[in-house]
């Protein structure tokens, strides 16, 4: 039953306190070994050359991923890999236009061209522009902050991966009915020194692990198979994260899961009762709310991608998105959280704001360039570039569900329902352009009655329409079963980048329409 | 610009004479990329970045590692293939680890235009300006993006191995929507050749759909005909490409295992008029000619006449279970016939024209369902013609099913873009499974 699981420090399982997020104890050594900072003058260097040839705003980011990633099929170890990537990015404001160019290559000589190449872009771009982007004013910071962790994921021994990977599969291979397990761990430094025009030099260095497991039952005779993954989220924080997942302990539940999910009951389709886990509402939250609430998405400025948005910056202070139980609000600072930064990259303070208040939309995620479109004067500190090679953009904060004031626990959610369906985990997701219908399928349900769990079903999805669905939210968990959920691949822009965030919530009770989705098998 | 043949070969042999361990490998990626993103009707951002990323793989007594790195100066190499054997030498043993490849045989592509390697920020500008253009002439929001690559891929290992591809790569997309916010269209195009796109048609395209897309009613969510352009086709096939795999048919777990064991190669899957091919050296969509390990990508007939006839099959899966190895492919080509879009909507009583699906995600699986909703343009066909716009649906539907109610197919285009270079045909598909509706625009 997966109701009982944590899988997470306690300070990950509460909403964010609002206060400037916690840097790391060991900040000092980790920035006092980093290699950035001798590459530091060449930055300047791009964004003085910038300026000099009539840049009104420039910024330059000096960029450092390592992924390093342990993979496990069955019995034995399918990919062992470290990656590393490292350049200079360059953003120019000119004549009221960006201007961007990057290079893996760092050195004065290239610092130089990155600067003309940007600013000529700029000017170009500029006879393309109705208006000149304005930014708003942001005063300089100067800091350094390293994300919380308990034990350098990157340090950890391979073979200390490999055997824990290893022992889980293991684990769940000896289930009987079991024939196939994928486990993997994937650990991630980002660092980042980023410089302005205005002042501000930031040195930031994150710590993020995804440890993830997934077991399939095969049935060969009627050649049907199910597939279980662990519901263990990503998170801000080290390989302290990864033990607490207890990929080995759990390895036999999760096989266990994926044999009776492979032998449930097919659901009855209709309009049911539906009880969304923290491990599945997450995703709902980021779907609906996290991106309908992107005011570059809002102003048409993701039409050709990613899509609009079905709120208007005119519904601000009257548009119900949900009822009055229904609060999301927007923040940087929160523990654990995949998005949680001291500042953005444009050197804004990293911030906690609300969205959505007792049902009605209230505020918006915006970037220096975007604050004046909806007469703020101060950006909300969400721009992010996903590598030194890609421009800043808008792209989304940690935003969590406000939990209940009745204190709830999954129990009395279900206690409370009698006829319904309760889901967990992440399954298929899909949503429409402007973030109205939606369809969801997670990875365990069980069927309820009377206030019980009867027995597990398979198939299942549910579709809604968002601002029906937050409206007929009439249960929301307390405090104490909140949760934070999350991806290290939320796609937005064109081209393409890759945002890490987090969702965090309590499980609630919606009515959606739930469909069957199993095949003919 | 890309990095040369000449200088690929020189990078990797600096890599590999730098390795301790018999078996290395190096990959090289090198690229210069550009684009200009223009919404609201003007520039939004435009900016340029070079790449150099190199790969290494080590691989000792069944133990193997790979690292990357970007940057390619002498020293950068040397440090890379260091770490990658040190990782090497302490990874556990991989059962499944293969000996590296010696010296192959490729197809000869031709997939880098000069004329295409040479564009910088004013030719993305003159683009954007012509479809701009277009757009505001007909009052509509665009939004839409220019995209301009110059890449090259070296792979050399320590068997002798030495293959190198250069592509290029210019794509061009386009957005309009009504300013009451009730009509969308949308048109793309890639090429990697700039002289194949004509960013005027294609921006007309987009105009066009937004115009006729206003105002949409409402069909009631069903079982319906539908005509598939191709960028809505080739949406589909991709989770049918991605199914295309042998071991894990022959593991039970795929919708092409057979109940009871075995695999459904030999089956009829579809209409005996559906025919899909991958072709590396295909003119109108040259693709890189090895794979991630060096193994040649053969021409291939996937389904031939509506028959499963081959599934991707690893090296190591061929090995144990006496196979003819084949890799993944990097294209796919449906055949088709000449008929036009419009041509095919004249043969249809009563449907739904499509032009191109959006957050398209897997469901089940077993049967390769697939969910996902029609966006940009989705209009009711009755008696031969496009009569009115209609709202968004979502669909649930396999492209299995697509295989198998096909009823007609057109002529097949490059589909541009994001995602595996494909050729397919628009197709007209019989009880085409849409589920609910969205009020998306």
């Amino acid at each position: 039953m997966p109701r009982g699981r944590a899988w997470a420090a306690p300070e990950f399982r509460r909403p964010a306190a609002n206060a400037a997020p916690q840097s790391a104890i060991q900040t000092a050594d980790v920035i006092a070994g980093s290699r950035l900072p001798a590459d530091e003058p060449i930055a300047r260097l791009a964004v003085e050359a910038a300026v000099k040839a009539g840049a009104s705003y420039a910024d330059a980011r000096l960029v450092l991923w390592r992924r390093d990633r342990v993979s496990v099929r069955d019995d034995h170890v399918s990919g062992v890999g470290a990656n590393e990537e490292y350049g200079l990015g360059l953003r120019v404001l000119v004549d009221g236009a960006w201007g961007f160019a990057a290079s893996s290559t760092v050195d004065r000589k290239v610092a130089a061209r990155l600067a003309k190449d940007a600013v000529a872009m700029g000017r170009r771009s500029a006879a393309l522009r109705r208006q000149p982007i304005v930014l708003a004013p942001a005063p300089a910071m100067v800091g350094e902050w390293v994300s919380p962790f308990g034990r350098d994921p990157i340090a950890v021994p391979l073979q200390e991966k490999a055997d824990m990977l290893l022992a889980a599969a293991q684990a769940a291979l000896r289930v009987p009915g079991i024939r196939n397990v994928d486990a993997s761990v994937l650990a991630v430094r980002e660092e980042k020194i980023l410089i302005t025009s205005e002042g501000s030099r930031t040195h930031q260095v994150f710590f993020r692990v995804m440890p993830s497991l997934t077991a399939t039952a095969i049935d060969r005779r009627r050649g049907r198979f199910a597939s279980r993954d662990h519901e263990v989220a990503p998170m801000l924080a080290g390989w302290e994260h990864v033990e607490g997942a207890r990929l080995v302990e759990e390895a036999p539940v999760i096989a266990q899961e994926a044999l009776q999910k492979l032998h449930a009951a097919a659901v009855e389709p209709g309009l049911k009762t539906v009880i969304l886990a923290p491990s599945n509402l997450w995703l709902t939250i980021h779907e609906s709310i996290g991106h309908s609430t992107e005011l570059d998405r809002a102003l048409g400025m993701e039409a050709n991608f990613a899509g609009t948005s079905f709120i208007k910056p005119s519904d601000t202070g009257k548009l119900r998105i949900g009822n009055d139980k229904v609060s999301f609000f927007a923040d940087r600072t929160q523990a654990g959280g995949l998005a949680t930064t001291a500042w953005d990259d444009e050197a804004v303070a990293a911030q906690r704001w609300p969205l959505v208040k007792d049902g009605v939309l209230v505020g918006w995620q915006t970037t220096r360039e975007l604050a004046g479109a909806i007469g703020e004067e101060a950006s909300r500190g969400c721009a992010y570039a996903d590598s030194y090679a890609s421009v800043a953009f808008q792209r989304m904060p940690n935003v969590s569900l406000q939990p209940g004031p009745e204190g709830y626990t999954t129990e009395d959610l279900i206690n409370a329902t009698d006829d319904g369906i309760l889901i967990s985990g992440r399954g298929s997701w899909s949503i429409d352009q402007q973030r109205y219908n939606f369809q969801f399928s997670g990875q365990a349900f069980w069927e309820i009655k009377k206030g019980r769990l009867r027995r597990p079903l398979r198939d299942v999805a549910y579709q809604a329409n968002t601002v029906e669905f937050w409206n007929s939210c009439d249960m929301i968990g307390g405090e104490g079963s909140y949760r934070l959920g999350g991806s290290f691949s939320d796609g937005k822009g064109e081209p393409g980048q890759s945002n890490a965030v987090s969702h965090g919530c309590p499980p609630a009770r919606f009515r959606a329409n739930v469909l069957n989705i199993g095949g003919a098998k | 610009m890309s990095i040369s043949k000449q200088a690929a070969r020189s990078l990797t042999q600096a890599a590999l004479k730098a390795a301790t361990l018999k078996d290395v490998s190096v990959r090289v990626t090198s690229s210069a990329r550009g684009y200009l993103r223009f919404s609201q009707n003007q520039a939004a951002a435009s900016g340029e970045a070079e790449r150099l990323e190199v790969e290494v793989s080590a691989s000792v007594d069944g133990r193997s590692a790979s690292v990357r790195g970007s940057g390619g100066d002498r020293e950068a190499l040397a440090r890379l293939v260091a770490q990658a054997e040190e990782l090497a030498r302490i990874a556990p043993v991989d059962p499944e680890l293969m000996p590296p490849l010696g010296p192959q045989t490729y197809a000869q592509v031709d997939a880098r235009d000069r004329a295409s390697a040479a564009i910088g920020a004013d030719a993305r500008a003159e683009l954007a300006g012509k479809m701009l253009r277009v757009a505001n002439k007909a009052r509509l929001d665009a939004a839409g993006m220019i995209e301009s690559a110059d890449v090259a891929v070296a792979l050399a290992n320590t068997a002798g191995l030495f293959a190198y591809h250069a592509s290029t790569e210019v794509s061009a997309s386009m957005t309009c929507r009504t300013r009451d916010g009730t009509g969308s269209g949308w048109a793309s195009a890639a090429s990697h050749r700039i002289a194949d796109l004509d960013p005027t048609a294609l921006a007309t395209r987009a105009a066009d759909k937004a115009t006729l897309s206003q105002n949409p009613e409402e069909l009631t969510p069903g079982r319906v005909t539908v005509v598939l352009e191709p960028a809505a086709v080739a949406d589909l096939l991709a989770f049918l490409g991605f199914a295309l795999d042998r071991r894990s048919a022959d593991e039970g777990r795929s919708a092409f295992s057979r109940a009871g064991g075995g695999t459904r190669i030999g089956e009829a899957i579809g209409q005996s008029s559906i025919t899909l091919r991958s072709n590396p050296a295909e003119p109108l969509c040259p693709s890189i000619p090895f794979a991630g390990d060096g193994q040649p990508h053969p021409a291939t007939t996937w389904i031939d006449g509506g028959v499963l006839k081959a599934l991707a099959c690893s090296r190591y899966w061929a090995k144990r279970e006496g196979l003819s190895p084949l890799p993944r492919p990097a294209s796919f080509l449906l055949s088709g016939g000449s008929a036009s879009v419009d041509e095919l909507v004249q043969g249809v009583d009563r449907g739904v024209l499509v032009t191109r699906f959006w957050y398209n995600r897997m469901l089940e699986p077993q049967t390769i369902l697939a969910t996902g909703l029609t966006r940009d343009g989705t209009f009711l066909i009755e008696q031969g013609k496009v009569v009115r716009a209609i709202k968004n649906m979502r669909y649930n539907e396999s492209p299995l099913t697509l295989l198998k109610n096909v009823l007609a197919l057109g002529r097949p285009e490059r589909v541009g873009g994001g995602r595996q270079t494909v050729v397919v045909p628009p197709m007209v598909v019989a009880d085409f499974n849409f589920s609910s509706l969205s009020d998306a625009v």
